[in-house]
């Protein structure tokens, strides 16, 4: 992800903003990191470039 | 066997996104229209973007284009296709990850409808109104009863819940929920959320409302 993204994306669940701690980036992307709610803590990963911000509900593999 | 959650639909999508995603390569002349008249704005906002098709089109007039999808496997497709003019998020149509008022221009096609309960599409709707800017306006479509092959009347009050099976290549069937809209219905539903309709149409089956948000 572009880091001027920041300006817009926020946490799924309160909509408060996110701390980004970035692990690996190139020139232009932010490649892998995480994502924390400055509000509720809960942790997004950002993963081959994309953040993940599906609430937790959806991103675990939850039995059917 | 069939998993009516949001989690459950992410899952259909991940098994037959590669596949599907081959079988989606043309925008839709009412999304290309709509993208058309618009202005040039700053952000644009794709929800439930798939491979990208449609977010190509808003990258055209938008400095930014946001594309929103719940399956990895497609924006895969879409880093593919797009990746470099499109910021790909995986999120939740009902659950969206972006700040109030930050969107000049949406579309939000042919996805609302596979939200498994009432519940989550009406969330979704308000979402959406959330995030548009006070001129921003958004195109939002629903597979609709006016499409050939259900028998359901055009004219009924509401719509009603499906399965439709996607074909793998290998012969393999993957059910699909879809919650398929009378167009009365949809209108209402629009109607009762934060957005307000300032146009709507039926067209190739499916139902199109550009809508605000209420003021």
């Amino acid at each position: 992800m572009k880091e001027d993204l920041m300006d817009i994306i926020c946490c799924p669940l309160d909509k408060h903003d996110l701390d980004l701690d970035v692990a690996e980036r190139d020139d232009e992307e932010i490649l892998s990191g995480t994502l924390t709610c400055t509000e509720c803590g809960e942790r997004f990963p950002i993963e081959d470039g994309i953040p993940n911000l599906l609430p937790p509900d959806m991103r675990e593999e939850a039995p059917a | 066997m069939e998993d009516r959650s949001r989690a459950g639909v992410r899952r259909t999508y991940e098994r037959i996104g590669t596949h599907f995603s081959k079988t989606r390569e043309y925008a839709w002349p009412e999304v290309e229209s709509f993208v058309d008249e618009a202005d040039a704005c700053e952000t644009a906002l794709d929800i439930g973007c798939g491979n990208g098709r449609h977010a190509a089109l808003l990258a055209d007039v938008a400095d930014r284009v946001v594309g929103l999808d719940a399956s990895r496997s497609l924006l895969d497709a879409a880093t593919e296709r797009v990746g470099s003019r499109v910021s790909l998020l995986l999120g939740d149509a009902s659950r969206l990850p972006l700040a109030d008022d930050c969107v000049d221009l949406a579309v939000y096609v042919a996805t609302l409808h596979h939200l498994p309960s009432a519940a989550d599409r009406r969330a979704s709707l308000d979402e959406l109104a959330r995030v548009l800017g006070p001129e921003g306006r958004a195109l939002v479509s629903v597979w609709s009863t006016a499409h050939d092959r259900f028998d359901a009347p055009e004219d009924a009050e509401t719509g009603f819940d499906t399965t439709v099976d996607w074909t793998l290549p290998g012969g393999e069937t993957v059910p699909r929920f879809y919650h398929i809209y009378a167009p009365a219905e949809f209108e209402r539903e629009l109607d009762d959320s934060g957005l307000e309709t300032v146009s709507f149409e039926i067209s190739s089956g499916n139902c199109y409302a550009v809508v605000v948000a209420e003021t």
